[in-house]
């Protein structure tokens, strides 16, 4: 028994040596920083680089009522729910359709998947190109069939949208990727027996492939709505926040308060109640999107 | 045991050695703006460098707001570089911080051998100054003006170029044919100035410690730009994003008849299309000629390491022999008197049109500066004018509604 305890021990001790480097780096790198910003929010002014006031939690009180940060937060939910839910949507589509039997499936997933490991740098450039209201190829193709030119990106009903259908452009090969995997992984047996049951595709789609893609779903949605609440290069690169601020996701807006405006402590309070919106985002995913479904 | 303590001793030495061959190694790190990165400033690094052996510069270039984020990610960390060239403004901002070096010793030092303040334009010395101490020194002073394609103008009657708003309207119209623009109107705010210090509209009012932009001054003035593009369609609505370069791009392509811009615009004009006819007009008048006023400067971090290299690299990039040969071959404004008068500036016609305009350009921040708020309300008047041009929203309602919030945050 002693023996065995001792060997346990040294079990964990070499356990925990290996796995101090990593709790190192992520000490060093994520919670000190996270603990660094919580102190920072305290402050009015320049905390880290110049004059600041303690202000216990009045940036969190500012930011409660602050127009800018509600009007921000909520154009960041609905690119947030808007990205996510296409990316899936469209995913699901094109996964079903590419893992049965089609000609060529392996060259359309590679071209569907493509955009994905391109920097969102390229992908703004291109798209910016593509859709320049006076010398891009888009617009050119509307005025050679006669139709008016559009300014996507520079007209504030639309701008949003726009940069919407290029997240889920950008996003979308990888959500097929990992559903085409998940649908491979299901029984064939199950649609055997639905078949024999007189079950029509739709109805297999609906009662099998979707119940059990479930733990795919949480899994893509957990990670993209985490990506999305935090999304600034899409409005860096592609509109500036603009027009009219119709495009200034939160995470802009936590940047420009911070670098441009240079209010730190404000900026750092901001950047914390964001973090608690993604704590409360992935809770309330993980509530409805996970549960398990056995057949 | 020999052996080992030989192993010891050679690699002392090694150490020793490689220590001695980095110990005058040093290094001057410049933060520059991409743009700006003139075959002349090569050059005074190259001589900086010759005259100082050991010394290196790393010449890093970046666009301004990247600079920005990265100047001030610097400062957090105390790791800052020895000199940095800054857009306007940044030098009052960053020294009510106490994160820049007071150059007051420098100047009493070498002032009179450089030529400054003297030699400089009085507003360039003023905006790096606060509290009477020195932070700054300009390097390049600039101001926009209305530039315009001749054969546009030419092709729709006119021989001259506008000289009023009611002109400037007319030619706009007559030259938005055939999907090309009359105007091209830029998305970044501080280009809308040209036509606010036009019609007479203030900023900022010290005495009161209020905004001037909801003026009805102002309003008409925004008005008018915003009728050019939804009423008249003598412009188009400018693509959104921090990008400036936008009107320069239609312009250079032949799209549009009219831009208002600065020197820093002509390499890109004169490069992506040297088949280009066009030419540089005074700045429109309505109530008065005016325009805003732009430059560059240099200073250096408080926590910089080299302070007095960078002093010395400093004063050779204001020289006047730089500031002929950048200008000269680059089209860009410069601070000093002595170069305004010089007969090569005086002969140069883009930089003596550009040059003229100086005389009545105005620095649009000057005075909201010094209350450490102009970032933030800079950023409601972004928004309002963004309203008024992307929405359409009546001028006067929508500056009015932003000028309460702004003078809310000047009270605090």
């Amino acid at each position: 028994m002693l023996r065995s305890t001792t060997w346990r021990q040294r079990q964990a001790l070499l356990a925990y040596a290996l796995l101090l480097p990593g709790i190192a780096y992520f000490a060093l790198y994520f919670f000190y920083p996270i603990v660094i910003e919580f102190w920072a929010s305290l402050f009015r002014g320049q905390p880290l680089i110049g004059n600041a006031q303690f202000a216990g939690f009045a940036n969190y009180t500012t930011a409660l009522s602050d127009a800018m940060v509600q009007r921000s937060f909520l154009i960041t939910l609905v690119y947030a729910v808007g990205t996510t839910a296409l990316t899936l949507a469209v995913g699901l589509g094109l996964a079903s359709v590419l893992s049965g039997p089609v000609r060529a499936n392996t060259a359309v997933r590679a071209v569907i998947f493509f955009p994905y490991i391109i920097s969102f740098v390229i992908v703004a450039l291109m798209w910016k190109s593509l859709l320049d209201p006076y010398t891009g190829i888009l617009n050119s193709a509307l005025v050679a069939l006669g139709l008016p030119t559009q300014n996507w990106l520079g007209t504030p009903s639309t701008a949003l949208w726009t940069m919407i259908l290029i997240s889920v452009w950008k996003d979308v090969g990888y959500a097929m990727l990992i559903y085409i995997a998940a649908i491979q992984g299901i029984p064939a047996q199950l649609y055997e027996a639905a078949s024999i049951d007189g079950a029509k595709p739709h109805q297999m789609f609906l009662r099998i492939t979707l119940p059990l893609l479930a733990p795919t779903t949480l899994f893509l949605a957990v990670i993209s709505m985490i990506s999305q609440l935090q999304e600034i290069a899409a409005p860096y690169l592609l509109t500036g926040g603009g027009p009219a601020n119709a495009t200034r996701l939160f995470s802009m807006h936590v940047f420009e308060t911070a670098f441009e405006r240079l209010d730190i402590g404000y900026a750092s309070a901001l950047s914390f109640m964001m973090f608690i919106v993604i704590l409360i985002v992935t809770f309330i995913q993980f509530k409805v999107l996970n549960r398990e479904v056995v057949y | 045991m020999p052996r080992r303590f030989l192993h010891g001793l050679g690699l002392a030495a090694t150490t020793a050695l490689l220590m001695a061959g980095t110990a005058h190694a040093e290094s001057l790190t410049v933060y520059w703006n991409a743009g700006h990165a003139y075959d002349a400033y090569a050059k005074v690094i190259a001589e900086f460098e010759a005259d100082n052996p050991g010394w290196t510069v790393q010449w890093e270039r970046f666009q301004w707001p990247d600079m920005r984020t990265k100047l001030v990610a610097d400062f957090a960390v105390g790791n800052t570089p020895d000199l940095v060239a800054e857009p306007g403004g940044w030098v009052q901002e960053f020294a009510q911080q106490g994160l820049l070096e007071r150059l007051d010793a420098y100047i009493e030092a070498d002032g009179s051998e450089m030529g400054y303040p003297e030699d400089w334009q009085d507003f360039s010395v003023s905006r790096n100054m606060l509290d009477d101490s020195y932070y700054g020194v300009q390097i390049h002073l600039t101001c926009a003006t209305l530039v315009y394609n001749t054969d546009l103008l030419a092709e729709a009657g006119f021989d001259a170029p506008p000289t009023t708003w009611e002109e400037f309207r007319e030619v706009a119209m007559a030259t938005s044919t055939n999907g090309r623009f009359g105007f091209a109107p830029n998305p970044v705010t501080s280009y809308y100035w040209p036509w606010l210090f036009q019609n007479g509209a203030e900023f900022y009012d010290p005495e009161t410690n209020t905004v001037g932009f909801d003026s009805p001054e102002a309003a008409e003035a925004l008005q008018f730009v915003s009728d050019l593009i939804h009423d008249d369609k003598a412009a188009p609505l400018p693509v959104a994003g921090a990008d400036y370069e936008g009107p320069q791009k239609l312009f250079t392509a032949g799209r549009a008849a009219m831009i208002i811009t600065g020197p820093w615009d002509v390499t890109p004009i004169q490069t992506g299309n040297p088949d280009l006819n066009w030419a540089i007009a005074p700045s429109l008048t309505n109530k008065t000629q005016a325009t805003q006023a732009g430059g560059v400067s240099l200073m250096i971090p408080a926590a910089a390491k080299n302070k007095d290299m960078a002093w010395e690299l400093l004063r050779r990039f204001v020289s006047l022999e730089a500031e002929l040969e950048a200008s000269l071959a680059n089209g860009m404004t410069m601070p000093r008197k002595s170069w305004a008068e010089h007969p090569d500036v005086q002969a140069d016609e883009i930089l003596g049109k550009f040059g003229a305009c100086l005389s009545y350009a105005r620095d649009i921040t000057a005075e909201i500066r010094l209350t450490g708020k102009s970032a933030q309300v800079g950023e409601l008047l972004e928004a309002a004018v963004d309203e008024i041009i992307y929405n359409d929203q009546p001028a006067q309602d929508v500056l009015s509604r932003y000028a309460q919030e702004a003078n809310r945050m000047l009270a605090e």
